[in-house]
């Protein structure tokens, strides 16, 4: 029973129910505003979630994404707009009335409690629950989350990953249609942190519960999202999966926001359905990319290209004047996996590449400071934005 | 380091008349053994040397001397009125005499044991409505905005201004038969006969509950300030509703603070002298009272120091308590 559901679940994942126009979604979010006095943390967004999704808000902090969340969990209400719930109006809804819970970045364990007692307290606010019941659902969340034999301590007798993981639990265990996650992995080291969110991908497979994430982490956002929405001083800037986020920005708050980017700014020259150039200044050449993008000839457009997108070569390349660049390496960052380049070009502009540290290199086999290089790139590589 | 520095360019700057004494004082004199032990003795040490030592002059020695007292012998007529514990006997033997007579006589004395049972109730219901009065108030003012909360503690702590005394006296004015409330009921036509609410035990828990509610406040509104908002969202998140949220959370949390401020209230209750004697009935009194009635009518130093002896005996008990929760709260704080 519990397998068949799952991979029902799985299936609506892989289906991608936002491609569908006509799919209705579990959590509708239409056209939300909040103000603070004079300052709008929330400005006009509108956002379906699906059933089963896990859902990144992905943004600095003062973006507006924790005010979203807590609109959402009921703490704030919202100036103008509504949020619907399994098409259930949440405007009049008390926050311990919804079936929406929230794990909170500080973890808000109650310091006085067992980590049972903790998890417990949820179940014993709902009606009709017999103590036994609750003690059986008590011990399987806690084996979900691994921490059957810490049962019975206090919340500061445990580690951050525990503390993490009895949030969580504490979040689960009441089955929510709708659980809301505040940096939910914010305190943890990075190696316990990588853990953790497959654990919660786990989890939440397991489960199916649909998962609103906040959090100002990418990488964060990256490994656990199905989508992500990017917001920008109140509003959403854009939304979309992991890879359509990184590999087609729509603007460049979202090219510069999500990893690392080097953004020229040219005039378009040339605009065919199958290619445009563009001319920068900035780079000091001609970039030729072999996709079309929507822009008038002689706008001002921003090129965005990835640092691991970028070949460093030592000798000229032949017969390539676009895409290419000529510089001195200026810093080398050695981060074991890869090499970070910081390359000033003619043009005075600085760029940055990485790449793999593949092979293992004798000091002069390497590329050195004070090097003189080429950088070009495949010309699927650059990312036009407008704005 | 810096003293020694100190210590040649004063020398070096003496008058020259006075130079052989500056020297001799500066190599011998006082700052010579403030330099010997900050040297020695670190720190630490000498910090905590200090109160250790206030306490034991001031109240260990005491202390002892009263329990001392409190064995010896009534001598009516003597100077101080009692004889002697130690005595050095002419062949040479140290006479010790210890008589628990005293302590007898607090046993066996009614009215002894009805004044203290009379203390600790009074202590134990102004303690409670302490309580009842202090919690929602200390809660409110740590649910204010900044500005407010500072004008609700300064408005605590705005009659501490003003002497004791005088605040147990005004309220004898507007207590009694002829006074203001008893005037204005009087004249709005509540009643015909002034209320009898002087020299009454209901004056008693007016004047210890008003004067020490701001003992229960403070500690009460020092942690209540301290909690931390999200727990009480993270129950209601969880289902629990305002009021269920309160008694689950806000109220198991606040306990350290209602044990000190409880604590605060009655321990210096049981011993209340100033408001009973002033307010409270003539025929029913307090220890403390008695205490004194002991000491300063009768002379009798043995019984009243005794009395003080079994008080303090009797306090012990919560002043530890007191002491372990405080303790508590403080590791709390550290986390």
């Amino acid at each position: 029973m519990q397998t068949a559901e799952r991979s029902v679940d799985k299936n609506k994942i892989k289906a991608e129910p936002w491609r569908d126009p006509h799919a209705e979604g579990y959590v509708r979010i239409e056209n939300i505003t909040k103000k603070f006095g004079d300052f709008t943390a929330v400005n006009n967004v509108s956002l379906k979630v699906y059933k089963g999704e896990i859902f990144c808000l992905l943004g600095g902090s003062g973006c507006g994404k924790s005010t979203l969340l807590r609109m959402m969990a009921g703490f704030e209400s919202p100036t103008s707009g509504a949020i619907y719930l399994d098409g259930q109006d949440m405007a009049d809804v008390p926050p311990y009335e919804r079936p929406v819970n929230m794990m909170f970045q500080s973890y808000a364990l109650f310091p006085h409690m067992t980590v049972e007692k903790n998890i417990a307290f949820g179940l014993e606010q709902e009606k009709g629950l017999s103590k036994s019941e609750i003690a059986t659902r008590v011990t399987d969340i806690l084996d979900i989350v691994k921490l059957r034999e810490f049962a019975v301590r206090k919340p500061h007798q445990l580690s951050g990953g525990q503390r993490q993981r009895v949030a969580l639990a504490r979040a689960l265990v009441k089955r929510p249609k709708l659980l809301l996650l505040d940096e939910p992995l914010g305190a943890l080291d990075k190696k316990l942190r990588e853990a953790t969110q497959f654990e919660l991908i786990n989890i939440q497979e397991q489960l199916g519960v649909t998962f609103i994430v906040v959090t100002h982490d990418q990488e964060e956002a990256m490994t656990l999202a199905t989508r992500i929405g990017v917001m920008n001083r109140g509003e959403i800037v854009q939304i979309g999966t992991p890879t359509e986020i990184y590999e087609f920005p729509q603007n460049k708050f979202v090219a510069d926001f999500i990893g690392s980017v080097n953004m020229f700014e040219g005039t378009m020259v040339e605009d065919l359905p199958d290619h445009v150039r563009i001319k920068s200044d900035e780079l000091g050449a001609t970039i030729y990319v072999d996709h079309g993008i929507s822009a008038a000839p002689g706008a001002i457009v921003y090129t965005a290209i990835r640092p691991e997108k970028i070949n460093l070569l030592r000798a000229p390349p032949e017969n390539q004047a676009e895409n290419c660049a000529k510089g001195v390496v200026k810093e080398i960052a050695y981060m074991g996996d890869m090499s970070i380049y910081l390359v000033k070009i003619e043009s005075g502009k600085t760029v940055r590449v990485t790449l793999p540290n593949v092979e293992r290199l004798s000091d002069d086999e390497r590329i050195l400071w004070d090097e003189t290089v080429w950088l070009t790139w495949h010309a699927s590589s650059p990312v036009v934005v407008t704005q | 380091m810096k003293l020694s520095a100190a210590r040649t360019v004063a020398s070096r700057e003496a008058p020259g008349r006075l130079g052989p004494l500056w020297t001799f004082l500066f190599r011998y004199g006082p700052p010579r053994w403030t330099e010997y032990v900050l040297k020695n003795w670190s720190g630490q040490r000498l910090v905590i040397a200090l109160p250790y030592l206030w306490l034991l002059v001031f109240f260990l020695v005491p202390f002892l001397i009263v329990l001392k007292i409190s064995f010896a012998e009534f001598s009516p007529l003597g100077r101080p009125p009692y004889e002697p514990v130690f005595r050095w006997l002419e062949e040479g033997a140290l006479q010790i005499k210890l008589l628990i007579g005293s302590y007898q006589y607090l046993l066996n004395e009614p009215l002894y044991v009805s004044s203290w049972m009379y203390s600790i109730k009074v202590a134990f219901f102004s303690t409670v409505f302490c309580l009842m009065l202090g919690y929602p108030m200390a809660y409110a003012i740590s649910r204010s905005t900044p500005t407010y909360r500072n004008v609700f503690l300064m408005l605590i702590i705005l009659p501490f201004w003003t002497s004791f005394l005088l605040r147990v006296y005004a309220w004898i004015g507007l207590l009694k038969n002829d006074g203001v409330i008893n005037n204005m009921l009087m004249a709005m036509g509540f009643i015909d006969e002034p209320l009898a609410m002087m020299n009454t035990s209901f004056a008693v828990y007016i004047g210890i509950v008003y004067s020490y509610l701001p003992f229960m406040i403070l500690p009460l509104y020092s942690n209540l300030e301290k909690h931390d908002n999200t727990l009480l969202e993270a129950a209601s998140d969880l289902g629990a509703g305002p009021i269920k949220a309160f008694m689950r959370i806000t109220l198991p949390l606040s306990m350290p603070g209602v044990i000190a401020g409880s604590l605060l209230v009655f321990i210096p209750a049981v011993g209340e002298y100033v408001i009973p004697s002033l307010l409270g009935r003539a025929d029913q009194l307090m220890i403390a009272r008695l205490l004194s009635d002991e000491f300063f009518l009768n002379r009798d130093w043995p019984k009243a120091s005794a009395v003080a002896i079994a008080m303090l005996l009797l306090l012990v008990v919560p002043i530890m308590l007191f002491q372990h929760f405080q303790n508590k709260e403080l590791e709390a704080q550290k986390r």
